[in-house]
This record gives C-alpha cells, structure tokens and sequence, in this order.
C-alpha cells in the first residue's frame, strides 16, 4: 500500500446516538465505510463519552472551550493545536452570572455557555436540539468554531453535509484554501417546494456554488441542484446511499387483511396525501386491505380528517412516530411498501422495506427509484396507476415474486462500501489530494 | 304555586383504552379498566357518596317536601355494580324516601335516536328493566342524551308510553316566552314537555365558582331570590344539570354543599313555592302553549345543537361505522358483542372527537382522557377496526340466543348483585 491516504475533514449535524432522520445515519455509516480508505476526523455539535466509534477521530463542539480558540489566528497554524482546550463533556453548562468581562469571547452567542472546569470557567457550544430555537444562529456559530478549530487540523479535504455545515466548509475553505466537497442528502427545493427561496436556500446556493464538487445521493437531485440552483454539472458527482445490513423476518399478522404500508413524515415533501388519495381508490376496488401509515408531521390532523371525510377510517391507519424496532415489525407484516415522495434525494426507507421482502411500488421523483431498478415507479401524481400497480401486487403472486427477486438483485448493489469506493473515485476523479 | 323541579344526570362512559394499530387482532377488550375505575372511585368520593348523602338527609329533614329527579345512564349503574356497589346503594336508598324519581335514558347514553330508531327502542326499554331492577320504578318520563330533542322525538316516545320529556328551554324557539310552563310539543297529542331553565340552572352549573361573575360569591337566599321572583309568571321552574356539579365540578371548597344545604329551606321560606318530581310537575300543571322544535337541540355547548359530537368527518366516520354494524351485532345473538357494540355508541367517545376548539373546546378537554382529538379517533377508530375483524370472524357458540329481542335483552343484562346494607 503505496497509496496515500487522504485525510478528510467532515462536517455533520446530526449523528448518533441521536437520531432525527436519514441524515445522521447516512453520516455514521459513510463515515465508518470511508474510514477504511481515509482518516476522517468528525466535527459534530454535540458528542457523548460513551459513544465512540474505531478508527474515527469523533469531535463534538460541546467538548471545545470557546475561549482558548479565541487565540487562534487566521494563519494555518498547527501549533495552535495546544492552545486548544477540551472540556470533559460530562459537565454539565449552568448560565453564570460570572461573565468576567476582560474574558469575553470574541464569539458572542446564547449557544455558548459557561461551564465550571475547577478554577476555571471554559465555554462550549450548546444547543439542546438541533433545529429548535435560531437555527440560523446555532448554524453560524457551529461555522464559527468549527473554521477556528479546523485551524488546529491536519487534513486534505473538506466534506460538508447539508446546509447546516455549509458555512462551516465554506469559511474553512476560505480560510486553508483546501478543497470542499458538499454531500447533499437533501435540499430546500425538496423540503418546501419549488417556491423555497428564503435563507436556507440562499445559503445552499452559495454554499454550492462555492465548492469544489457536490455529491447528491442521486441522480435526482444532481438535476434539482443543477435546474433549481443553477450550478453547472461538471462539478456534481452523485453518490447513491448505502444500506444497513438488516435481520429481516417475517411477522405474523393478526387480522385478515393485506397492508400497505407508509413509513416517513407526514409532509408534503413525502407525499402523504398521495398515499391517502391511492388508499381511498383501491379500497373502492376491494376492501380487504388496510393502509398504514407510520410517521408524523405537519399532515398527521389532515390525514385523519380527510381520511374519514372518504369513509375510510377503518381501512386507513396512522401509528404516530415508531420506533425502530416498530417500524421493522410494520415492515415484517407489510404486503405493498409505497413510497409517493413528491421530492425525494433518496429514500431509504424504501430500501429498507425491499430488504424484508416487500414489493416497492414508488414515485419516479425519487433517487432510491435509480437503485430499485426492478421496482414498479409512478409518477407522484399518478394516482390511477399506482394503484393498479398495488391490487395487481395484491392479486398476482407471479408479479410479486418478480418484483420481490428483482430488488433482491438490486440490494446486492446498494452497500455503504460501495457508496465509500464512490466517493474515492470522486476525490481522484477531481483531484482533490495527492495519491 | 310554583314549583322547583330537580333534575340531576348522572352518567360515566366506558373510557376506551390507548389502542394501538399493533393491537388490531390481538387484544379484543376495548376499554380502559384502570381508568374507568379511577374516574369512577373519585367521582364517587368526591360527588355521588357525599351529595347523595346530603341530599338523603335533606329529604329527611324536609319531611318529603324537597324532592328530586335523576338519570342514570346504564354504563354510570354497570360501573358501580362493577366498581361502586355502596354508591349504587345510596342511590338504591334515595329511591326507598318515595321523594325520588328516576328517569328514562338510552342505556348507552347514546345518540342512537339519530341513527337507528330500533336500537334507540331497544336501548330505552334494556335501560327502564334497570332501573326498575334496582329502584322499583318504572319511568315514566324520558330525558334523552344532553336532552337532544325535537318534534319527531317527542312524538316517538310518546307512542312509547312515555308521559313527559325533558329538553333545552332554547330562546330563539320560545320566541321571548318563558320556559318556567309546561308545553306541549308540536305534533303531540298528550306528552308534555319540561324545558330547563338554563339561567338559573347555569348559575349553579357553572358560574358557581367564577369569581369574575358580578354575582359572585353566590349564596343560597341570593338565589332563592331570583327563584321567588317567578311568581306570578311562570308554574314550574326546571333545573336541569350534571350531578358531578356538587363536589366534582364545583369542589367542596367552593362552598357548593353549604349552597345545597341551605337552598331548599331558602326556597320554601316563600310559602307558595314547593319542590315537585318531573312527573308530578305533569300531572299537577296544564299546558300553557306548543313548543316547536324542528331541528334537534341539545344542552351541550354554547350552540345547544348536535355539534358537540357530531362537527366533524371523524365523528361522522367513526359514528356511521358503528351504526353500520347493527345488522351483524344483532345478528350474533351474542350478548358479549352486543354489549360491546352498545358501549362503543355512549356519545362521550364523539365528544371527544370534537375538534371545536373556539368554542367550548377547554370544556370537551376537561373531560376527554385524550391528548386530543385527534387520537380519540384514532384508538377509537383501532379499537373498531378489530371489533369489526370480530364480528366478521364470529361463530356462535354452543346454544345461539334466538333473534328475539326480549330474550335479547335478558341477555345483555349483566347479573350483579348489590348488597344490601343491613
């Protein structure tokens, strides 16, 4: 092994142990799967002592005294390494009325908070959740520190996740001049619709328009990148998402009828009143299947108004939030997975339900749809056949055992290593460090 | 001489549990025991054992001039068989003075009326076998749900045999006449009908405790003085209320019982004014004018409409889905579905439906066991899903009851002995 290995600087938000959506699990496990080829180093918001992961260098922002990266100045240097104070994160911050005045921070923020570290008083980063409260505050202030920490780093590349890092990657960058590549899991395009132009969206374009390279999870949304934000194609390079390795197994039902199952938030990025207008025309064609929808969001009240408005509220089902271990048994009983996503980057959740065997009917508007090649796609809107694809799953075994082998095919190609061996090719192809 | 009629509803719904889709096909018992229990011990302490007493002793001591009416919904009478049997038994020892009527209900205290007329029917004789079971009467005046009423109604229940009918005294149908009379509603030939006063019966209801009400604190010969002044213009003044008024509603603490205590002997100091039961108001008062009612009022809610259960597509869904079930309940001939589909109608389950936050919406929450009501329906909506499975699914056991609806009846009725006290 000649070959250098690249050292890269990553950038996350979300990350386990806490779990908000996909994200902090794409993160983890791209992480571990490119940690094989690379040294990462992770910049996250908040770390916890009892998770670490092997041959990760895991840094949470709430272990960074604030006040000692007040000294680092812009020039790239790594002596400022031992100025740098870590702050056992088992302290816990308490507001004090102590603020002494000659030590202010030259970060002022309500996300710092002063924590006691025996005669001294260190100040880390602190936010309860993620995207509660001035998200935009909690974004700059992560970019912030994490620009005056990176300062401390040795590394080659930049790797940003989403727009919560991006002005994090995109002041480092102007800072070492070292090349940035945006993972883009999921844009406000998506989330809110052609019409989102607001600060998010601003700070996406930018953020985009400022790296080296992008690397949406699909082809999808290299095209959203490139017709909603204008960025030119030669520099996206898509990388589809890996899967988890899963225990699938068969459940056993306790009632009569088939199941169609939903799982995500209810909004309308995910298309909810989709499923609910495919639910109510399959059941006027037969009544023996039930709807399950397994999620919440801003739609949870207007699906069950609107579901019992159609006389179908003993046919149509909302679970609340599952957890894990729920969702896999709504998997493991399921007979149809549909997924009508108006604007979906990927879509893991229709992976995952072709991994315990069930027959993915999805939107085209999807990236999972460019990986389940085998799987029977509609266009969101297209209510009519969607619905004929799921009583034609329900009714015709040969076609279900078809689709079922056809996906079985496709999940041999959907792997975190491979997703990892992509994004090599991709630091290569662009030349981002020297092999 | 006027007279003060009483009447007090006492009902307890069989709350149903937090059912989850994952228990569709698992668990077919519906109802929510422990909290049912709950409810139903705390009312008791703090309502029905005390009031019942006070008013036990206020009989006594008014020597049978202070007289009252209730109802008791089947479902409040099957939990204190069940939970309560000394409460039940205090009501059993009110019926003993002869100064207590009981009233007709839907045992369900449900909104049958509206949807099946043959399940209203059924539900109206199974609950006048009850209460003739324990309090040796046979009602002969009929109160329905929340005193939903209208024309159609009353006539219905005349053709029952009832003699009276209790309903909301709505300004907007009195047209600036009193509800302190006997009516007759139109269409009927004898039944006559008692109309709350809500005025007066909201004082006590509801703005008891308000100390934002200009008539704060209220005290028993302050009203007694707006009673006394209906003299001369009105023959019956009906208050109409909940029986968790007294001590559940309006706590002890807000000197309700003290109200109660003095009230009556308040009341009569006025030589003209006596307390009668609803029965006795009918035969004693004649009819003063026709109250026409076209479409369904009630006492729920500032709209004194149906809107308190039925406002929204949920109620509407899960409401139509029970009733759509009758055929194939009935057609069991198993008492345990019949009797399961019977609690799934108490209208308590519709009301916490109710998504009218605007208006009355603090009131609904107050008694909904629900975050909200939006998962009402959904446990409702669950817990139906499987009843439905079952129903679909049944086959009658070893000795079917024949469809005949007296043997039905007998049937359903759960045999528990009340003890006595000695």
């Amino acid at each position: 092994m000649s070959k250098n290995e690249p050292k890269i600087l990553m950038l996350g938000w979300e990350f386990p142990p806490v779990i908000n959506g996909g994200l902090g699990v794409a993160c983890h496990d791209l992480c571990i799967a490119l940690s094989k080829h690379a040294k990462v180093t992770m910049v996250i918001p908040k770390t916890y002592p009892e998770f670490t992961i092997e041959n990760l260098n895991l840094i949470g922002l709430n272990t960074i005294d604030a006040r000692t990266l007040r000294n680092i100045s812009y020039r790239n240097d790594y002596k400022n390494l031992e100025e740098v104070h870590y702050v056992p994160s088992r302290l816990n911050p308490y507001y004090s009325d102590q603020h002494a005045v000659d030590h202010l921070p030259e970060i002022k923020s309500k996300y710092l908070t002063p924590v006691e570290m025996g005669d001294e008083t260190a100040e880390v980063f602190t936010i309860d959740d993620l995207y509660g409260g001035d998200v935009i505050e909690k974004v700059t202030v992560f970019g912030k520190l994490t620009a005056k920490l990176a300062l401390t780093l040795d590394f080659d590349i930049i790797h940003a996740h989403d727009w919560m890092t991006m002005a994090a990657g995109m002041e480092i960058k102007a800072r070492t001049g070292k090349p940035l590549v945006m993972h883009i899991h999921s844009l406000e395009v998506d989330r809110g619709g052609e019409a989102s132009k607001g600060w998010v969206y601003q700070m996406e374009k930018k953020g985009m328009e400022y790296a080296d390279v992008l690397m949406p999870v699909s082809n999808f949304t290299a095209n959203v990148i490139h017709q909603h934000y204008g960025i030119g194609k030669h520099k996206i390079f898509p990388v589809h998402n890996g899967i988890r390795p899963v225990n699938a197994f068969k459940g056993k039902k306790r009632f009569k009828e088939k199941v169609v199952l939903f799982v995500g938030r209810l909004t309308r990025q995910k298309g909810p009143e989709f499923f609910l207008e495919i639910a109510s025309r399959v059941l006027e064609v037969r009544q023996d299947v039930r709807f399950v929808m397994a999620g919440t969001g801003d739609a949870f009240h207007r699906l069950l108004e609107k579901s019992s408005y159609k006389h179908i509220g003993n046919r149509f089902h909302l679970t609340g939030f599952l957890n894990l271990e729920k969702v896999h048994e709504m998997l493991s009983i399921a007979d149809v997975y549909c997924m009508p996503s108006v604007s979906e980057p990927f879509g893991l959740s229709a992976v995952e339900a072709a991994q315990f065997g069930v027959p993915v009917v999805l939107s085209k508007q999807s990236g999972a749809a460019e990986v389940m090649k085998g799987s029977l796609t509609f266009d969101f809107w297209d209510i009519n056949r969607a619905s004929e694809y799921i009583i034609r799953l329900l009714d015709d075994d040969v076609l279900r055992d078809k689709v079922v082998a056809d996906a079985n095919k496709d999940l041999e190609s959907i792997s975190w290593d491979l997703s990892a061996d992509k994004v090599m090719d991709g630091y290569r192809k662009y030349k981002l460090y020297m092999e | 001489m006027p007279s003060i009629c009483f009447y007090f509803q006492v009902h307890q719904p069989f709350r149903i549990k937090n059912y989850s889709f994952f228990d569709i096909g698992k668990d077919h018992f519906y109802e929510d025991d422990e909290k049912n229990r709950v409810v139903l011990n705390k009312v008791s302490e703090k309502c029905y054992l005390k009031t019942n007493q006070k008013m036990l002793s206020l009989i006594r001591k008014h020597k049978g001039k202070f007289r009252i009416s209730y109802s008791l919904s089947g479902t409040v009478i099957e939990q204190l068989e069940i939970y309560r049997p000394d409460v039940l038994q205090s009501f059993v020892d009110l019926a003993e003075t002869g100064c207590v009527e009981f009233l007709a209900e839907t045992y369900y205290h449900s909104l049958s009326y509206i949807y099946s007329k043959e399940e209203f029917t059924r539900q109206v004789k199974m609950h006048a076998e009850k209460i003739q079971k324990y309090f040796k009467q046979k009602p002969k005046v009929f109160r329905n749900t929340e005193l939903i009423f209208n024309n159609e109604l009353a006539s219905f229940i005349e053709k029952m045999g009832y003699k009276g009918i209790l309903c909301e005294g709505v300004d907007r149908l009195l047209n600036s006449r009193s509800p302190n009379h006997v009516y007759q509603p139109k269409g009927t030939s004898k039944i006559k009908a008692l109309l709350k006063n809500y005025r007066l019966s909201d004082d006590i209801a509801f703005r008891f405790s308000d100390v934002n009400w200009t008539e704060f604190p209220l005290t028993a010969d302050k009203y007694a003085s707006w009673v006394h002044k209906i003299a001369g213009n009105g023959e019956v003044l009906n208050l109409f209320m909940d029986y968790e008024t007294f001590g559940e509603h309006q706590w002890e603490s807000t000197g309700i019982f003290d109200f109660l205590e003095h009230l009556p002997a308040e009341i009569m100091k006025h030589k003209d004014f006596n307390f009668l039961t609803p029965s006795e108001v009918i035969e004693k008062y004649p009819v003063r004018d026709t109250y026409d009612v076209k479409d369904f009022t009630s006492w729920a809610d500032a709209e004194r409409d149906l809107s308190a259960w039925l406002s929204n597509s949920m109620e509407q869904e899960a409401i139509q889905r029970i009733y759509s079930l009758e055929e194939k309940v009935l057609a069991t001939g198993d008492a345990d579905m019949i009797a399961t589909w019977g609690k799934f109608q108490t209208s308590d389950h519709f009301y916490y439906m109710c998504t009218k936050f605007w208006s009355d919406g603090d009131v609904h929450k107050y008694f909904s066991p629900y975050d909200s009501p939006y998962d009402a329906y959904i446990y409702y909506m669950n817990a139906f899903s499987d009843f439905e499975a079952s129903l679909n699914d049944f086959k009658p056991k070893k000795t079917p009851v024949k469809k005949n609806s007296k043997k039905l009846v007998a049937a359903i009725e759960p045999v528990a002995p009340v003890k006595r006290k000695k």
